[in-house]
């Protein structure tokens, strides 16, 4: 059963149009927060223990608390790069209900004593990058973003930066360079983009969703938030479902909601004739989990990090029988490789390398130590560089090879897939 | 010579002011010039937007070789990107993207010898949950099979 | 003002230093406690790429780079543990594996960092069997600088220089990934008045110098520090020769002066030293011919013009020599010959305050202050047009010039030959060849001096700070120096004592392989056993 706090109308067309998202409450949690002093806004997030929902779960209360409290400016940045393979909720937030993520954003930005935000919206979705745009214009025109908001006293400007194709760019300070004008290259941290973020000022970057969920903590306060999901992980999340199920698609669910329930349940399970083999629970970026850890995982932080894995994105892709996983394996070092933006050497050669070894065995000339070799180095790209890209890229190599050693023994012995029989290169040219 | 167009020039210029630093504006000014470039960027487009916007080239092109959405290269008329992410290879998009180059008669990122169509295999584009898909310039293709890939294919103008 | 412990070992440092910069010491200076890097330099911006500068902060589970963790109260860092030290093995492996086996044809090999990081942690076996990644070899930047992009391990040290340092943004890092490359725009190149900076800094061979590249190998040259002779900002350098002269000139660090950078007109003044453009032998012009003969004699020949001649003797000096010089010889034609005609040659006065903000000058001279001090002291006080006309006039028989040791920035040589040529006597004192000298008829001595790097002397910078500088090596050593002419000139006797120091160490000739000059190595540690 989805628990439809966020999406409850998305399914009306009319609902991303100012009128159609009045008509079912929009802006008035705006009108309640405005009467609040911002320090209460704030205090209410960080009790309803609502956590950043694009990928590191870091608790957003807290995160919002780390800025300097004095008159500095700073900046309210929306992530909505969403280039985790396997995400695809954002889009669906932004072309249902645009005006859902500009009131999240009008109240965060009033709690954080901002006066000028911006949404960076990655550069292929053309069609939601319109959408909000069209939907900033009917806030502006109607008295809801700019000068003296509702007749409250507050200014806050809302502008849209499109990217231009770069995973990285959706790690914090990658869309600040980016959003700079600069390469999407990630910043040394400290100091951290909460004391000098988008040009030197105090900024807070925090994923659609997660400004998005601010409306509904507003409007029925942190303890109704608190009632789904579990202590360390409130409230509900959209999950993007995808892969080998018969319905794909996003769900929201209140958190700790089983994950057999959301694959089989909502989801459709498995196509005929299919058996449930992996699932990565939270984008490209976790590691993957068997079928028999399926089985018992709850969708929440603490569960699966417990596992091993992580929840990261919520982006749930499931992997049936039918499928080797020596050559989705290549799929990812592939677009880990594609992506690294080169700054840190660990990083720029270890996923290159990675890819490299991977492609060899799926072409048939793996040797024996390649196995050894994959771990050993993936071990090595972790917690060394300036972001977690490079821990992005080795953990897929790791928990494959580890969890599904034997198909890659096979490969390596053999020359070719235990799943499929045949070689990558026969797989698809 | 490549020059923008005075539409092309005002729009840029509008960029300049729009954000806070006007490095800013370089991405907008590319993505505005490659339109004007026949889907591509070259040197002659970055000299002159350095010139346009006084940023030094090696910073325009160190962002313009940055950022996937910026062509090195010509391509056709309509920029056919499959995504061959691991939703999308889960559900054959691989197969598919083969498949669309074989009816095209043309390796991956080459041109079709009318000009109108290019394939190109792309990361995650974000539509995983309508896998298999394509974008095809500004615009998703979502759910397909390998035959109505093609006929979208065939009826583009 | 935080203490801290490194290595076991307490130290103080001021707030806001970071811990390579507390290992290292803001003035270069490399004491015991040495931390792996490639992308950090005391005299650019921390860009924390390399993932080399690994420390390990009692505390703390993961290692954190030591360029850009500033010191706090009570910290101890190590760097010696085992974590520490597989962490920068596989940080240089993964430098490696792209890397090119360029080592034989390198011109960085014998100062290059991997090369030094290696013995230090690596002596693994390698485990990369893949294909390395191919890119640009042999890019020409610009009018100094060759590129091999394959070698470069993009630690972003040139591009920091050309936006932070000399400020004229040429360079940039293209691509994404492993396949990223340093270059230029294409009609853009790398040339401005301080590129070849950005040689000395690159770590490996990507960077080098169209100037030096594969002359000599490093292993083959001594360096000694001393002080450049190019203008009047006195940049403090290290110059690198060996018994078959000199090759190259790079900075050395002094924060009141140069910083860690000096401009590329400097790097070539080694080649007026070299002998092929010395002056070896004394030529004396009589209406036989060219009579060739040893220095001194000539001096001495020439003496019977100058000494006792009083006022009829003019000394005309350039900015060039070094203030004892200066003191010996100014004291020797006031006190001794008892003439106050000593002029000083200026050559380009009004370019003379000219500064570009960074390091060159517009007087093209080392010490013209130190000269200007010297002329005070004993209270000359003269102009150039009395000599031009007291020489017409023939009021003065007999003119000693001691000639400019880099002839390159005197655009009014030929002038001054020509017009210092009409008095009867012409003794010319100078380092370098110079043709217009040579075909001069009348009475002329030409004498060659000693060059600037082959005698202790001291030079007064534009700012009135001097500075000294020691001997590096003899190239001519028959040449004299301002002092002996002078004593010589002036009828005095004197021996002149044989060179028993033709090198520095003459126990250790220059072309045998050497250990102790490379100490000052960024990138060594100790000299590793193979």
């Amino acid at each position: 059963m989805e628990t439809k706090l966020l999406t409850e109308f998305y399914h009306l067309d009319e609902f991303r149009t100012l009128a159609g998202y009045k008509k079912h409450g929009g802006y008035e949690t705006l009108k309640k927060a405005l009467k609040m002093q911002p320090q209460q806004i704030t205090d209410e997030v960080k009790a309803s223990g609502l956590r950043g929902r694009g990928g590191a779960g870091f608790p957003t209360g807290m995160k919002w608390g780390f800025l300097p409290k004095n008159n500095e400016p700073r900046y309210l940045l929306c992530n909505a790069d969403e280039g985790e393979p396997g995400t695809f909720k954002d889009r669906l937030m932004m072309e249902r209900a645009p005006h859902q993520l500009i009131e999240g954003m009008i109240i965060s930005g009033y709690a954080i004593g901002s006066k000028k935000g911006y949404i960076y919206i990655r550069g292929e979705y053309f069609y939601p990058i319109s959408v909000v745009q069209e939907a900033l214009k009917e806030a502006y025109a109607a008295g809801l973003l700019g000068k003296n908001i509702m007749g409250s006293g507050l200014d806050f400007d809302l502008d849209v930066y499109s990217g231009a194709g770069a995973y990285i760019c959706g790690e914090e300070t990658g869309m600040i360079s980016s959003l700079e004008g600069l390469k999407g290259q990630p910043k040394l941290k400290p100091p951290f983009p909460a004391v000098q973020g988008y040009l030197r000022k105090p900024t807070i970057v925090n994923n659609v969703e997660t400004l998005a969920a601010v409306v509904p903590i507003i409007k029925d306060g942190a303890a109704a938030y608190k009632k789904f999901g579990t202590e360390k992980s409130a409230g509900t999340k959209l999950f993007s479902l995808s892969g080998n199920v018969v319905r794909p698609g996003n769900y929201e669910v209140n958190l700790a909601y089983p994950l057999k329930d959301l694959i089989y349940g909502l989801g459709g399970g498995m196509r005929p004739g299919r058996k449930l083999k992996a699932v990565i629970p939270g984008g490209s970026s976790a590691p993957v989990l068997t079928a028999e850890e399926a089985e018992r995982a709850t969708m929440d932080y603490e569960c699966l990090a417990g596992m091993g894995s992580m929840l990261g994105s919520g982006a749930v892709i499931v992997i049936d029988d039918s499928q080797c996983m020596v050559d989705m394996l290549g799929v990812l070092t592939h677009f880990y490789h594609h992506e690294s933006c080169g700054q840190c050497t660990p990083c720029r050669e270890g996923t290159g390398w990675l890819n490299k070894v991977v492609h060899s065995i799926l072409e048939g000339r793996g040797r024996l130590q390649d196995i050894e070799l994959l771990l050993k180095v993936a071990d090595n790209m972790k917690g060394r560089t300036i972001c977690a890209l490079s821990d992005a890229a080795a953990l897929p190599v790791l928990s494959f090879v580890t969890k599904f050693r034997d198909e890659f023994e096979f490969y390596v012995r053999e020359g070719r897939s235990k799943v499929r029989g045949v070689r990558h290169a026969e797989m698809h040219h | 010579m490549f020059q923008l167009s005075t539409e092309g020039l005002q729009k840029v210029k509008s960029e300049l002011t729009r954000y806070e630093d006007k490095m800013s504006a370089i991405i907008p000014a590319l993505a505005i010039a490659q339109k004007e470039n026949k889907g591509w960027v070259t040197d002659e487009v970055v000299q002159h937007l350095s010139q346009v916007m006084d940023i030094p080239t090696s910073r325009i092109n160190e962002v313009f070789k940055f950022y996937t959405m910026f062509n090195q290269k010509p391509v056709g008329k309509f920029h056919v990107q499959v995504c061959t992410n691991i939703s999308c290879a889960l559900n054959n998009s691989r197969e598919l993207a083969d498949h669309l180059c074989k009816e095209l008669k043309i390796g991956f990122d080459q041109i079709t010898e009318d000009g109108k169509y290019t394939i190109s295999r792309v990361e995650c584009l974000g539509s995983c949950g309508t896998a298999p898909m394509m974008q095809v310039n500004e615009t998703y293709h979502e759910n397909l099979t390998p035959e109505s890939a093609m006929n979208i294919l065939r009826g583009l103008r | 003002m935080p203490k801290c412990t490194i290595n076991g070992k307490e130290v103080e440092v001021k707030d806001g230093t970071t811990i390579i910069e507390a290992m290292y010491g803001k003035d270069g200076e490399w004491p015991e406690g040495k931390v792996a890097h490639y992308c950090w330099h005391p005299g650019l911006s921390v860009a924390g790429v390399c993932r080399l500068c690994m420390v390990e902060i009692e505390g703390n589970p993961r290692l954190q780079i030591a360029c850009n963790t500033m010191v706090t109260e009570g910290m101890k860092i190590n760097n010696t543990s085992e974590k520490v030290k597989d962490a920068a093995k596989w940080g240089l492996d993964f430098h490696l594996i792209n890397h090119p086996l360029d080592c034989p044809i390198c011109d960085q090999a014998g100062e290059c960092g991997l090369q030094d990081q290696y013995m230090e942690f690596g002596k693994y076996n390698p485990e990369m069997a893949e294909k390395k990644v191919k890119k640009h070899k042999v890019v020409d930047l610009g009018p100094t600088v060759v590129l091999d992009t394959e070698r470069c391990i993009l630690c972003s040290r040139c591009v920091r220089f050309t936006d932070e340092v000399s400020k004229t943004n040429e360079l940039g890092i293209f691509n994404r990934g492993d396949r990223s490359e340093i270059g230029t725009f294409d009609g853009v190149p790398l040339d401005n008045k301080y590129s070849l900076n950005t040689v000395d800094i690159c770590p490996v061979g990507a960077l080098t110098s169209k100037d030096f590249r594969f002359r000599q190998r490093v292993w083959y040259l001594k360096d000694a520090e001393t002080v450049c002779n190019g203008c009047s900002t006195g940049c403090n350098v290290k110059v690198y020769f060996n018994r078959e002269g000199f090759f190259r000139v790079k900075p050395a660090y002094n924060p009141d002066v140069n910083g860690y950078w000096m401009c590329d007109e400097g790097r070539d003044l080694y080649k007026f030293v070299n002998r092929e453009n010395r002056w070896l032998k004394a030529k004396k012009r009589t209406y036989n011919g060219i009579e060739e003969m040893m220095p001194g004699a000539a001096a001495k020949d020439a003496s019977f013009a100058v000494k006792s001649l009083g006022d009829s003797v003019a000394l005309v000096l350039t900015g060039q020599y070094s203030v004892e010089e200066y003191e010996s010889i100014v004291s020797t034609f006031a006190n001794d010959l008892k003439s106050k005609r000593i002029y000083h040659w200026i050559s380009n006065p009004e370019k003379a305050n000219d500064f570009d903000g960074l390091l060159l000058r517009g007087d093209k001279n080392p010490n013209t202050k130190g000269l200007q001090q010297v002329l005070q002291k004993h209270g000359v006080n003269t102009n150039w047009a009395d000599l031009l006309s007291a020489i017409s006039s023939g009021a003065i028989q007999t003119v000693v010039v001691a000639g400019p040791e880099n002839q390159a920035v005197y655009a009014d040589m030929k002038d001054k030959i020509r017009d210092l040529s009409k008095a009867k006597n012409l003794i010319w004192l100078q380092t370098g060849r110079n043709h217009d000298l040579e075909a001069l008829t009348g009475n002329v001595w030409l004498i060659p001096m000693k060059s600037y790097v082959e005698k202790d002397g001291t030079f007064v910078n534009h700012a009135g700070l001097a500075q000294k500088f020691k001997k590096t090596t003899t190239v001519v050593s028959e040449a004299l120096t301002l002092t002996e002419a002078s004593d010589l000139l002036a009828g005095k006797q004197l021996v002149i004592k044989p060179e028993t120091n033709v090198f520095v160490e003459s126990e250790k000739p220059a072309d045998r392989v050497t250990v102790e000059h490379r100490k000052k190595n960024e990138f060594v540690f100790r000299r590793g056993t193979l």
